[in-house]
């Protein structure tokens, strides 16, 4: 075992450069790596996962203290239907008064509970300790150390309060935002009661909900269900993508450490040779060459899953920080394991391939293999470009790669790999942006002006009036009025939601995929989702039904969204179900001069019953999660590069001893570099060019089976996001890796003296 | 010297072809211990073939080869590897040191292939490397060494594992003629102390002052057969 290893080691001290491009590579895939595999596991239902974990509450239900007794409540546990009942505790809304100290000023609902755990709720107390003593509290926070600055801090409320914070938990159900001592509930004379319910059968919430607290009327009844749709909302509309992005990762990555390690073992093939000659078992040179690429593969990936670990968690609190998600984003240690087993199984299984074709290699031929033959067609090739009237050093050099074409077939390889992937990337980068786009129907609508609810100020005017008030506005160039409304779809049982739209619904900005637009009476548009989950196509009729009203209406058009409950349809569509409806809000375009803060001033002076609201035209979420493809598509290139720039600087030195010959018969240095350079160069071109097809019509094959996933149908403006300038600039970027990976090279052995370079087999 | 007539080395009707190029064809020939025998030839008369069998670097289509009573047919590739290193030293026109090793590491190498600890290889490397006056020379890398240093270096490595047969390709081949003079006196030397030796090279001067016998090849085929005088 000793001359093996002295002999791996001395490889990898004096081929320096190649094992640290082998480290790097292997570093950079296994960043990748560890991101994809968060990403991949941060994005597979967290709130499912932290749900069944805290064996969190399915409805929580309030009750008028006044009118329902405790007794009856702890009854309700037994009920038919019921899994598991916590409960009942005191609930009271307090005031954070404004100290600009600890909590930020405003409501705070609080609750008297004896501890984290119980049958349901079991929220996590992941710092400090639960209330013991009445003038202590705990606050609910997610899970992130920036808010264990709390823990100490002073609570002032109006109501001349004051608590310690002692203790920060995180309840994914929602249950309170801070709790008490159940003594200290009872002295604060709380209004409500508080239970939590986990029913056998969550199928039917409404039903299980209605048996439970029958005769008990509930004040307030809050389904996890509308939690969860908060939590995912932001993120399910980027899953399909970033998941695509993890899996391209994991791929890519794969493949050019594959490459990377492969061309290690090829060039090594004299070298292996000789092994033999001095009586080096097969099986002995086989480990000589996994241990020569897993000594900076393994330290590569040791270093690449720190990062990994430094990168991912803040990478994934930027992308799923929209959620407000009481959850714990870490990367789970399977993901670590994973890489840190994967990755030099990856390496391992990389150099077997080659290395067993060296465990097979005869040492005879091995040996005569570093003498450089001469394939047949190489020497008709370089005849022909003999003829034509380029420079001679340009036409040898644009012959070499025939010279070797296996060598030349993998480095080839690595280049359209590098070229592809890179392509790919830009490609899902912008049909992300393009979509983000979409979905906040970005230069559509510019701000969004709600009617007040019924806590706020009511508006004086009536439906027809406010639309026309907002028209009248200078700068606005569009108004649509919406108006959500909980329908039921004749046929079936589930409820879906329709926004019935009147006035400029078509600059609103929806992606039409199939059919057209809704613009008469009696027209509805679905999301691809909903048609999928419907069964139904462009062109069937459907009858909506409101109360005991119903309409029909033909689905004329198939539009870009992720929701699988809600139709777009015409105003008539609503009147015909009750002609007394008015919109809830109004979506507005306004010139591209006019100032929104202008127009929200005016709009608030003429009536103050409307609360405008900016619609944003970047969204944060999709800053964040367009940082995390920016990620990838930066680190993928990263990686291409060096695989590529790897296997020409093997190739490249592998010629030393032709390039020497060359120079005996006359070559000038420029000349060997100019070859050299050249033959890289043709190399790059046809990489290139067929590398950014190939990247193209992957990112067809993504881009599809995410839509597919996602449950959308992909309008064109997400697969055409190709610049002609931008494709021509990647093929140039191949070409430049290839250049300069042949440069550096090709010059140190331009400069090599004659003698010398050809003693150097 | 001490076996008398016990051959180290026997081909029997050895034949190697390779795709339509027959490179040995029906080649038979005995190497007693001790004999020092020069293969001589034009290129591409199937000389490096012949090393290569014996040294079991590669196989014969037909016919037997046999080194030191082992039937070299009979052993999968661990048992060649294992059978080179007990057996056989061989040393390359090209030399073949391997670049990443100091010339020291380059012989030490073969010592430790057979289970010696790395100081006492070194300690018997650097030895040899003494012994062939290039011992100052021990702690730098191949490429920095001459044509004939490196010779030496490989001579040495060969005859780390006092191998019963040394295998020469061509091994002035690629040196100047003062280089060339130099490993010729060790081979010569080597020849006298007893080293079983069998020569591939060009040069007759080089034949006639090392070798006992000159076996000529032509086109695969063992043409002529001449024992020298003045040789045991
Ligand atoms: N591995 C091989 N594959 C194909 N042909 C070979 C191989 N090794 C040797 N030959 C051919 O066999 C013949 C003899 O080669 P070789 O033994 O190297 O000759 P020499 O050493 O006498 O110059 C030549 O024609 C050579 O091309
Ligand atoms: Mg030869």
């Amino acid at each position: 075992m000793s001359a093996v290893w002295s002999v791996a080691l001395a490889a990898v001290r004096r081929r320096r450069l190649q094992s640290a491009i082998l480290a790097l590579v292997v570093l950079c895939s296994t960043v990748a790596i560890v991101v994809a595999l968060g990403l991949l596991e941060a994005s597979s239902w967290p709130f499912d996962r932290t749900f069944a974990e805290q064996r969190g509450a399915h409805v929580v239900a309030t009750f008028d203290r006044a009118t329902v007794p405790d007794a009856l409540l702890t009854r309700t546990a037994g009920r038919p239907g019921v899994e598991a009942a916590a409960g009942p505790f005191g609930q009271k809304a307090l005031t954070v008064a404004d100290t600009r100290q600890s909590l930020p000023p405003g409501p705070l609902t609080v609750v008297g509970r004896p501890g984290p755990g119980g049958p349901v709720d079991r929220v996590d107390l992941w710092t400090g300790r639960w209330a013991a003593r009445p003038g202590e509290i705990v606050v609910n926070r997610p899970v992130e150390p920036l808010f264990s600055d709390l823990v100490g801090a002073t609570v002032r409320t109006r109501e001349g309060m004051t608590f310690t914070i002692v203790g920060l938990a995180s309840s994914v159900s929602r249950t309170a935002e801070a709790w008490v001592t159940p003594a200290q509930m009872r002295t604060m004379n709380p209004t409500a009661t508080q239970m939590l319910y986990r029913f056998t059968e969550a199928g039917d919430l409404r039903a299980a909900t209605a048996s439970v607290t029958a005769g008990l009327s509930p004040s307030g009844v809050q389904s996890y269900l509308t939690v969860k749709q908060d939590v995912s909302r932001t993120a399910s509309a980027y899953l399909p993508f970033l998941v695509g992005f993890g899996l391209l990762g994991l791929l890519v990555a794969v493949l050019i450490v594959a490459n990377v390690v492969g061309g290690a073992v090829v060039a090594g093939q004299r070298h292996i040779g000789v092994l033999k000659s001095l009586g080096f078992t097969p099986d002995q040179v086989m480990a000589v060459y996994l241990v020569m690429v897993l000594l900076p593969g393994s330290a590569g990936c040791l270093v690449g899953t720190g990062l990994g670990a430094l990168i991912s968690q803040p990478l994934l609190h930027r992308v799923f920080a929209g959620t407000g998600a009481a959850i714990g984003l870490g990367v789970g240690w399977w993901a670590y394991l994973t890489a840190l087993v994967g990755v030099p199984a990856v390496v391992v299984l990389a150099a077997l391939v080659p290395a067993s074709r060296a465990h097979r290699l005869s040492a005879a031929e091995s040996i005569r293999a570093g003498g450089g033959r001469r394939s047949g067609r190489g020497q008709a090739i370089q005849h022909l470009l003999s003829g034509t009237p380029l420079p001679r050093s340009v036409s040898l050099g644009l012959g070499l790669p025939f010279a070797r074409p296996g060598r030349s077939a993998l480095t080839l390889a690595a280049i359209v790999l590098g070229v592809a992937a890179t392509t790919l990337a830009t490609g899902l980068f912008r049909t992300m942006t393009a979509y983000g786009d979409t979905a906040q129907r970005v230069g559509h609508v510019h701000s969004v002006v709600h009617v007040g609810r019924p806590d706020q100020i009511r508006p004086k005017l009536g439906d027809a009036a406010i639309e026309a008030l907002l028209r009248a506005q200078p700068g606005v160039r569009h108004v649509t009025a919406d108006a959500w409304i909980d329908v039921r779809l004749l046929g079936h049982t589930s409820r879906i939601k329709a926004q019935f739209l009147r006035g400029d619904a078509a600059t609103r900005g929806d992606v039409v995929v199939a059919g057209r637009y809704i613009s008469g009476p009696g027209e509805v548009a679905a999301p691809s989702a909903f048609l999928r989950r419907f069964g139904l196509r462009v062109g069937d009729r459907l009858t909506l039904a409101l109360g005991d009203a119903r309409t029909q209406a033909t689905i004329v058009g198939e539009v870009m969204d992720a929701a699988n409950d809600l139709v777009i349809a015409s105003w008539p569509t609503l009147t015909a179900l009750d002609p007394g409806r008015s919109a809830t809000q109004y979506e507005v375009r306004l010139a591209p001069d006019a100032d929104v803060e202008t127009f929200h001033a005016a709009v608030k002076a003429a009536e103050p019953g409307l609360y405008p609201r900016t619609k944003s035209q970047v969204d944060q979420n999709s800053v964040a999660v367009i940082g995390a493809a920016s990620f990838f598509t930066l680190i993928l290139g990263v990686v291409a590069s060096l695989g590529v720039f790897n296997t020409v600087v093997l190739n490249t030195r592998e010629r030393r001893r032709d390039l020497a010959m060359l120079k005996s018969i006359g070559m000038t240095p420029r000349q060997v570099t100019l070859m050299t350079v050249t033959s890289m160069a043709a190399l790059g071109v046809l990489g290139g060019l067929v590398g950014v097809p190939v990247g193209i019509a992957s990112h067809r094959v993504v881009v599809l089976a995410m839509m597919e996933a996602a449950g959308l149908s992909a309008p064109a403006i997400l697969l055409d996001v190709w610049h002609v300038a931008a494709l021509a600039a990647l093929v140039v970027a191949g070409v430049a890796i290839a250049v300069l990976g042949a440069f550096l090279p090709a010059r140190s052995a331009a400069a090599l003296t004659i003698a010398e370079a050809l003693r150097t087999e | 010297m001490t076996t008398g007539t016990a051959a180290a080395v026997r081909l029997d009707h050895v034949r190697r072809q390779y795709g339509e190029t027959v490179a040995l064809d029906g080649v038979s020939l005995e190497i007693r211990a001790g004999e020092a025998v020069a293969v001589m030839g034009p290129s591409g008369s199937g000389k490096s073939t012949l090393l290569n069998l014996i040294a079991g670097l590669d196989r014969p289509s037909a016919g037997r080869v046999t080194v030191q009573g082992d039937d070299l047919t009979g052993l999968d590739e661990t048992g060649l590897a294992l059978f080179r290193r007990r057996h056989i030293g061989m040393i390359f026109q090209f030399f073949n040191l391997l670049d990443d090793l100091s010339a020291l590491d380059n012989v030490a190498l073969a010592a430790q292939l057979t289970g010696t600890p790395a100081a006492q290889a070194r300690r018997r490397a650097l030895d040899l490397l003494d012994e062939l006056g290039i011992g100052d020379r021990a702690r730098t890398y191949p490429a920095v060494l001459s044509g004939g240093e490196r010779q030496r270096v490989a001579v040495a490595r060969a005859l780390m594992n006092r191998p019963a047969v040394l295998l020469a390709d061509e091994p002035t081949g690629a040196l100047d003629s003062h280089s060339g003079e130099q490993v010729m006196d060790l081979l010569l030397d080597l020849h006298q102390i007893g080293q079983t030796l069998l020569l591939v090279t060009h040069d007759v001067r080089l034949a006639e002052r090392c070798a006992g016998r000159v076996i000529e090849l032509a086109d695969g085929r063992v043409t002529a057969e001449r024992t020298l005088e003045g040789h045991p």
